[in-house]
Formats: structure tokens, sequence, C-alpha cells
């Protein structure tokens, strides 16, 4: 009897530690959480509607703006020049207009039937709508020429804090040339790394825990997506449109890493959030 | 478990201090079965301490893991 108290307390410690080793192996292998979180914000890249010398920058480096506020000021001169000219060249056409229709109408009123032609006042008609189509297009010039004018000052597209301003006075930039960027205010995500093996395990709506990296403080949020795709390297082809077929090894596979988008609840205010920095991310089971 | 432990800018796991503390327990529990004299209830010594160890390290890791 001794014996078999013996012989059974000892077994069912084991049996116990059999099943809470292989729960803390589960728990290590397969619940959802990586280190390979990167903070993420999405940015605008602001480039010169129009190309020429920059006379004023409003802005610094890093600083915050408003929609709408003034970034920097490209020279004017030329597009003051073109606007004359187009404003000139509506002048001129309306003038032509008024001719033509003067000239039609005059016609048309005349009661004589042998001065005017029914032939002659058709081209009466004709010169005259010539004349309007003229004028409305130089109006449309005009337009275009004051767009131009106005786009040689250009401002924040939407609320945020500039970023990685090299742009000076004196430098020349060029149309749809991006020369600064703008992180939008309040558009922080988190963007997780997580192993194929655990991806069964994330769904959209988990809550999801976070700590930067140094910092106990923790982060909340939600998952919001995961990545439909990432790139296949054995798809891409040579110049002889043969693929590229990477080798790998037999017995050792690395599971590939798959984005999933995280929107962040409100971050306290004494906590500062950058693009680009590193989290480690716990998604809790529902 | 789960939180990497920073160290001088380098991160260690989390099973640094976790294995240490399970150790401890089972190394008190078999003193303690010696003093009392209950070791005599225990079939395979060896066997039984590292159940204990492995049963203490997930209570451990349970507990304090996240």
């Amino acid at each position: 009897m001794g014996k078999l108290l013996r012989v059974g307390i000892t077994l069912l410690v084991i049996a116990l530690a059999i099943v809470a080793g292989s729960w803390v192996w589960n728990h290590y292998l397969y619940s959802p959480w990586t280190r390979d979180g990167r903070i993420r914000a999405d940015v605008i890249t602001i480039a010169p509607d129009v190309s020429g010398w920059v006379t004023q920058v409003s802005v610094k480096n890093n600083q915050a703006v408003n929609q709408g506020d003034p970034l920097f000021t490209i020279d004017d001169t030329r597009y003051q020049v073109v606007f004359a000219e187009a404003r000139a060249k509506v002048a001129e056409k309306r003038s032509a207009l008024e001719l033509a229709r003067h000239k039609y109408q005059s016609r048309q009123g005349d009661a004589d039937p042998q001065a005017t032609t029914e032939e002659a006042l058709e081209i009466y008609r004709i010169q005259m709508e010539s004349a309007q189509a003229s004028y409305e297009r130089a109006m449309a010039e005009l337009e275009m020429a004051r767009i131009d004018l106005e786009r040689t000052q250009v401002v924040a597209p939407a609320d945020g804090t500039i970023s990685n301003l090299h742009l000076r006075q004196g430098n020349y930039v060029n149309k749809g040339t991006a020369v600064l960027s703008e992180v939008i205010a309040n558009s922080f995500y988190v963007t997780g790394y997580f192993e194929e093996t655990k991806l069964q395990l994330v769904q959209v709506g988990q809550p999801a825990r976070m700590t930067l990296m140094g910092a106990d403080r923790t982060l909340t949020g939600t998952v919001v997506s995961i990545s439909p795709g990432i790139a296949d390297t054995n798809t891409s082809s040579n110049d002889q449109m043969l693929p590229r077929v990477q080798q790998t090894s037999n017995w050792v596979r690395l599971a590939q890493r798959i984005p999933v988008n995280i929107a962040l609840d409100p971050v306290p205010e004494d906590i500062h959030l950058s693009a680009g920095m590193t989290v480690s991310i716990y998604l809790d089971s529902e | 478990m789960l939180h990497e432990l920073s160290f001088g800018g380098m991160l260690f796991s989390p099973l640094l201090v976790l294995v240490p503390m399970a150790f401890i327990l089972s190394a008190v529990t078999r003193f303690a079965l010696h003093r009392l004299d209950l070791h005599r209830y225990i079939w395979k010594q060896a066997w039984f301490d590292v159940a204990a160890f492995v049963c203490y390290l997930a209570i451990i890791v349970y507990l304090f893991g996240n």
C-alpha cells in the first residue's frame, strides 16, 4: 500500500508537469504577439503646383501647422506677367466680339434686302459666334493664369506637423516634385508584423496592448485590418522573363511576417509618438 | 512571459527571471520535504524534482507572464 502511494504521488506530479509544460510551450509559441511592431502615421508629401524660386519659407522644421497655413511662396513675377497678358487678351477678344456683334446686328436691322444678302448675313453671324468662342477661350486662359498665380503660395493641406524640411529661400522648386512632408495630426496607428504561424489567431476587432520600446506604459488599441498580401520573391523575373526561384533549406523554414494594422485608442498627452517607433504588441483573446 | 526584459539596451527573455524563481521554489520544496521527513512518500526523487520545477514554472508564467 505504501509503495503504491509513493508511486502514485510521483506519477501524479509528473502528469501535472507534462500538462503544465505543454501549456507554457503553447502559450509562448502560439499566442498572438510580436516584438516587431512599428508606429506609423499618414504622411502628405507636399509638392508645388508651379515651378520657380522660393522667395519665402514660412515654416520651420517640426512645426505644427493648421490647414490653410502658408508654407512657402514661389516667385510670382513670371505668373504676374502671364496673368496680365491673359487679361489683355480677354480685353482684346471682348472688343473683337463687340465688333462682330455690332456688324451682325446692324446688318440684321437693315430693312433693305438689296443691301445685305442672306449669305452675307449668315457670314456675319458665324463671325460673331467665332468671336464669342475666342472670348470664352481667353477667359479660360485668364482663369488658368489666375490659378497659377494663386498657387505660387503653397498652403498646408491639413492639420499636422512639418517634417524633413530642407527647403530654403532661393531654392528652385519644380512643379510636381515633393519638397517637404507633413505628418497629419492624430493619424498615428500601429502596424504589427505577425508571423504566419500566429496569424490564424488574429481577428479583426481583437483588443491589443502595446508597449513602446524602453517604456513601461501600455497603449491600447484594436485590430482593424490584416494585410491581404506581401511580396513573393519567387514571382520576380530576370531579363529573359524566367522566374527567379529562391532556393530554400528543406528543414528550416522562416515564417513570413504579415502586416496587421491596429488603430490606437486616444494616447495619453505625456506619451510622445513618432512614426517609425518600435512597439511590442500583444493581442488579447476576446 | 511575453514581455521582454530590457537591460542596457539588450533584450532578454523574461524566462531569465522566471526560471530562477521556479528553481528557488522547487529547492525550497525539496528542503521542506527532507526536513518534514516526507520524502519517504516520494518514489523517484529526481523525477519528482523536475516535475515540481515545471509545475512551478507554469504557475509563475501564468501569474507574472503578462
